[in-house]
């Protein structure tokens, strides 16, 4: 039996023991809280109530009945945010069109991907589950908090921002997948380009077109024999991020598309909150921070294809140097678990101090979200999202320990290895009772 | 005077329709079955009992000797057997011939797919199960076999698989059997394989979009329709137009759901589009039974296929966990819906043949369904669901005479069906005759066939069906197409009699051979001649 199986088991119980209301209460206490922030307090404690800090301090008493966790000699971090990630889902690409914006990401949430407690055993609370990129547009992402054993209705964070993914280059022109019958249009990064502006021309008209309708009804010549527009969900989407209501996040990696990208949120006035894995970006950084776009890079990852070859480990110290948001993400259902060793990297490649490297994974990506007023760092007033470790986070021997979720705990590395330890003397005891059963007959 | 003579004439016309009407129905004999244990269903049982029938319909039941035994009545002598209403079956997919599907040339896939006809046609929401009825002579004697005397046959395939039909299994003909149709359309969370929706998410967002451009199609053509001037003509669309019933008219919906994300998101569409939806399938229904609770008025039928869907949790835990989820998780669903006290109806949908329909019933019951609850899941309950319990479901004088008769309690492991009454019509089990032996081999299928005749050589094709030891078929030589019944196959023996009509005349052939695997051979005799016939089989797939 393997550790995922073992941890599904785990988890699965937590399914029947948990409570169902918001939150939970919790006095996390003597331990070095690093809040991001607001600075470190060297021995403090934090009391969470019904799943909100409430208090951040030195000798919080805790009130009657409040769970305690004893930190001493541990670090008490925000709990680790994944920016860019496909976990949790039944499906990634639509891949049958090239633009999917119809396609939803909370439509196919699956709670019972072993991913989750993946996550969580790397003290990640919180991830942004994305479409693919296989589509010039894709379908619109979902955030989730990582609450392993509850259903994903209770995991969604509703006050993230809408976000709808876009991607260039070589995964949408299909570069590194052998082609099936015809060549799908787009073949090339302007073609991308283009499909692109058609689309957003397209949602354009659309919108001028229920306009037209919306107004023709109000006015008592024209409200006679009206029919309204047909609704298109694909350009419902486009024109919610032409309205502001959605903001773009974008697959790119070359320096050259990204700027193309750029120049066509401005011709049409959407926002784009970030550039996804842009190892390109310290070649534009400046042009980043002016237009106030971050990037969500993975941190010394590259050369794995044409596009990325000249990625370079130093992209997020540069960029977080000169101005631009940058989170660092996991792609991955497996490297999620190990965002604070990508975090720590920053500094020694790039010369991050350790605040700005534990941003990486934390208050940055909460920013990147839409979600710093309740995630991101350790403030009263925040939820009691929270990581524990046995050593500094970006300690190359650092474990997680504890991963909490509103006060609840979702991951105790101690019980999982007790209880991994009981099933597995268990499993050897049947086991030698099977072989004597064998060797009487 | 005027007015009486047109009286005269409506009463002639009546008179005329009424003999018509009459005249044309088959004749069921009067039936009076005496001392059987009856069980209503909807009333208290009967320890022993008479059940009338006439016309196709229960004229009248109660306690022996409070039931008069009409004179024309034929007697059925049913002492230690009980009576039950027919099980209904609220979801299969027996009976239907799917249509040829046409092959994709290799590498095929829309590239830009801008125009929604394109998906229109992965799609077949106009697909009519009555329409592709094929009724088994097998399958009938199948369902009779267990006591289902009534079935909803649903085509199976795609996310719009088609409409479905009520069936009564009152012969071998399909429209005699047909009780209503269409009842429902049938949705899958599926994929479109290559071409749009590939995707669950994608089906989703083609589901909305199918819904939402039905009710703006019908919009627009009812506005068209009240006035026309100055309004752009609707342009015709086959594919919104067999929605419109089900997404503006609101008739059943069903939602097939694999698993319990499934059942999530058939609530979700039935909730945005305020449809008529159904829940089916269903056998994660006890992992979501309080959402189930709180959507109370969407009618359930959960399917009796215990097989853990691909995305359960308990088949990914190791071998221990698996068998487990096979033997006792997944044959509790219906069990624990009755706990949470769910309304539900047993159907037979993902099963592949139908005497698994009892075992899995025994299997629920095993897991803690109570045995009348069993029952009802598959009487009344079924009926009320599909709107017909008005004349199914229950025995009651004036409801349509499907009735049961059973050696012993109805799921019971040694119960067996004697006899079966489908709209009054009797049909008896069969058992084997004396001499009789079991088919050694299944010759059903297609072959081609040389016959020796005084006019010299014929081909032929031969189409055979069987069950258990009895064929049936047709065999069509240039001579004609003529119809195979009463075939015998005891052990390798094969015994046909072939009704034929040769230049006109109505005559009988019969046949005595062997048959193996895939040869038979032997001789056909027609009045003083006889011809020599050897036959071997066409592969599948071959025409």
């Amino acid at each position: 039996m393997n550790r995922k199986t073992i941890g599904f088991i785990l988890g699965m119980s937590l399914l029947v023991f948990s409570s169902l209301s918001f939150g939970q209460d919790l006095l996390i206490k003597n331990g070095t809280i690093l809040t991001v922030t607001k600075g470190t307090i060297p021995k403090g404690d934090i009391l969470i109530l019904k799943g909100i800090i409430k208090q951040i301090g030195e000798n919080i008493k805790a009130p009657k009945g409040v769970k305690i966790i004893d930190a001493s000699g541990k670090y008490v971090i925000p709990g680790i945010i994944d920016s860019h990630t496909h976990i949790a889902l039944a499906g990634t690409n639509e891949s049958a069109e090239v633009i999917t914006a119809e396609v939803k990401m909370s439509d196919v949430l699956d709670a019972e991907d072993r991913s989750i407690y993946t996550a969580i055993t790397g003290g990640v609370t919180m991830v942004h589950t994305m479409h693919g990129s296989g589509n010039p547009i894709g379908g619109e992402n979902v955030v989730i908090k990582t609450k392993w054993g509850k259903t994903w209705e209770e995991m969604i964070v509703h006050s993230a921002y809408r976000t709808l993914k876009f991607a260039l280059g070589e995964n949408v022109k299909r570069s590194n997948i052998p082609t099936v019958g015809a060549p799908r249009y787009p073949q090339s990064r302007m073609g991308v380009n283009a499909i692109i502006r058609r689309e957003f021309l397209k949602a354009k008209n659309y919108m001028e077109q229920w306009d037209r309708y919306l107004n023709a009804k109000k006015s008592k010549k024209t409200a006679k024999n009206l029919i309204a527009p047909r609704k298109d969900l694909r350009m419902e989407q486009l024109a919610d991020v032409l309205r502001g209501k959605m903001v773009a996040r974008c697959h790119s990696y070359r320096a050259d598309e990204t700027l193309e990208f750029i120049k066509l949120s401005k011709e049409f006035g959407f926002k784009i909150i970030s550039f996804e894995h842009a190892s390109e970006a310290f070649k534009i950084a400046k042009e980043l921070a002016k237009e106030k776009i971050g990037i969500s890079i993975f941190l010394d990852n590259w050369a794995y294809k044409v596009e990325a070859s000249e990625g370079i480990a130093y992209n997020a110290g540069y960029c977080t140097k000169n101005g631009v948001l940058v989170s660092i993400n996991s792609d991955s259902g497996e490297r999620i678990r190990r965002l604070f060793n990508d975090a720590a990297k920053a500094m020694k490649y790039g010369g991050l101090s350790e605040e700005e490297a534990i941003k990486l994974v934390t208050i940055n990506p909460a920013i990147q979200l839409g979600v710093e007023k309740i995630a991101g760092s350790l403030e009263v007033g925040k939820h009691g999202d929270i990581a524990i470790f046995n050593e500094h986070p970006l300690s190359a021997y650092t474990l997680c320990e504890k991963t909490i979720i509103e006060g609840e705990v979702y991951f105790d590395r101690a019980q999982y290895l007790k209880e991994r330890e009981e099933m597995e003397m268990k499993k050897k005891e049947e086991e030698k009772k099977k072989e004597k059963k064998g060797g009487t007959k | 005077m005027k007015i009486k003579k047109n009286r005269l004439l409506i009463c002639l016309f009546v008179a005329i329709l009424f003999f018509a009407s009459t005249s044309s129905a088959p004749v069921t004999p009067t039936y009076a079955i005496v001392s059987c244990k009856i069980i209503p269903v909807t009333g208290s049982p009967i320890e022993k009992g008479t059940i009338i029938i006439r016309d196709g319909l229960i004229e009248s039941l109660g306690p022996q000797g409070k039931i008069t035994i009409p004179e024309d009545a034929e007697i059925i002598k049913a002492d230690g057997l009980f009576a039950y209403p027919g099980l209904i079956d609220s979801h299969t997919n027996l009976f239907l011939e799917p249509p040829k599907e046409v092959p994709r040339r290799p590498g095929a896939r829309t590239t830009t797919a801008t125009d929604p006809r394109q998906k229109e046609k992965a799609q077949h929401p106009d697909l009519m199960a009555a329409k592709l009825l094929k009724p088994k002579k097998a399958t009938v004697s199948d369902l009779h076999k267990i006591g289902i005397t009534t079935v909803l046959v649903a085509p199976e395939s795609g996310i719009y698989a088609g409409q479905s039909v009520l069936l009564n299994v009152n012969g071998e003909k399909a429209e005699p059997m047909v009780i209503n149709s269409p009842v429902a359309l049938h949705v899958n969370f599926t994929t479109a394989s290559g071409t749009y929706p590939s995707s669950l998410m994608g089906t989703m967002a083609f589901l909305r979009q199918s819904f939402l451009d039905t009710e703006h199609y019908f919009s627009h053509k009812s506005q068209f329709s009240k006035s026309s001037r100055g309004l752009k003509r609707p342009e015709y669309n086959s594919f919104l137009e067999a929605l419109s019933p089900y997404v503006v008219k609101k008739n059943p919906i069903f939602f097939n759901c694999a698993n319990l994300e499934d059942i999530k998101r058939a609530l979700r569409l039935i909730k945005e589009f305020k449809l008529n939806g159904f829940l089916t399938g269903a056998n994660e229904a006890w992992r979501v039974a309080d959402l189930l609770i709180k959507n109370a008025e969407v009618p359930l039928l959960v399917s009796l296929d215990f097989k853990p869907p691909s995305t359960s949790s308990y088949i990914k835990q190791g071998e221990e966990l698996k068998k487990k989820a096979e033997e006792e998780i997944y044959p509790a669903n219906a069990s624990n819906l009755h706990k949470k006290r769910l309304t539900f109806a047993l159907t037979s949908l993902g099963l592949k043949k139908p005497d698994e329909i009892p075992k899995n019933v025994q299997k629920a019951v095993k897991a803690g369904l109570p045995k009348e609850e069993a029952l009802k899941a598959m009487t009344i309950i079924p009926a009320k669901i599909l709107g017909v319990s008005s004349f199914l479901g229950s025995l009651e004088p004036g409801k349509i005479a499907n009735v049961i008769l059973t050696t012993g309690e109805i799921f019971g492991e040694k119960t067996k069906v004697e006899r079966v009454f489908v709209d009054g019509i009797s049909f008896g089990i069969k058992k084997p005759a004396e001499g009789e032996k079991p088919a050694k081999v299944n010759i059903a299928g297609r072959w081609s066939a040389k016959i020796s005749s005084p006019m010299g050589q014929w081909e032929s094709t031969i189409e055979l069906e069987q069950d258990g030891n009895e064929i049936s078929g047709r065999i069509s030589t240039r001579m004609g197409s003529w119809e195979i019944r009463d075939g015998i196959l005891s052990g390798n023996e094969l015994a046909l009699s072939i009704s034929a009509t040769i230049m006109g005349e109505a005559m009988n052939l019969s046949f005595s051979g062997t048959a193996e695997k895939d040869s038979i051979e032997g001789t056909i005799t027609v009045m003083e001649w006889s011809m020599e016939l050897k036959a071997t089989r066409i592969p599948d797939g071959e025409f």
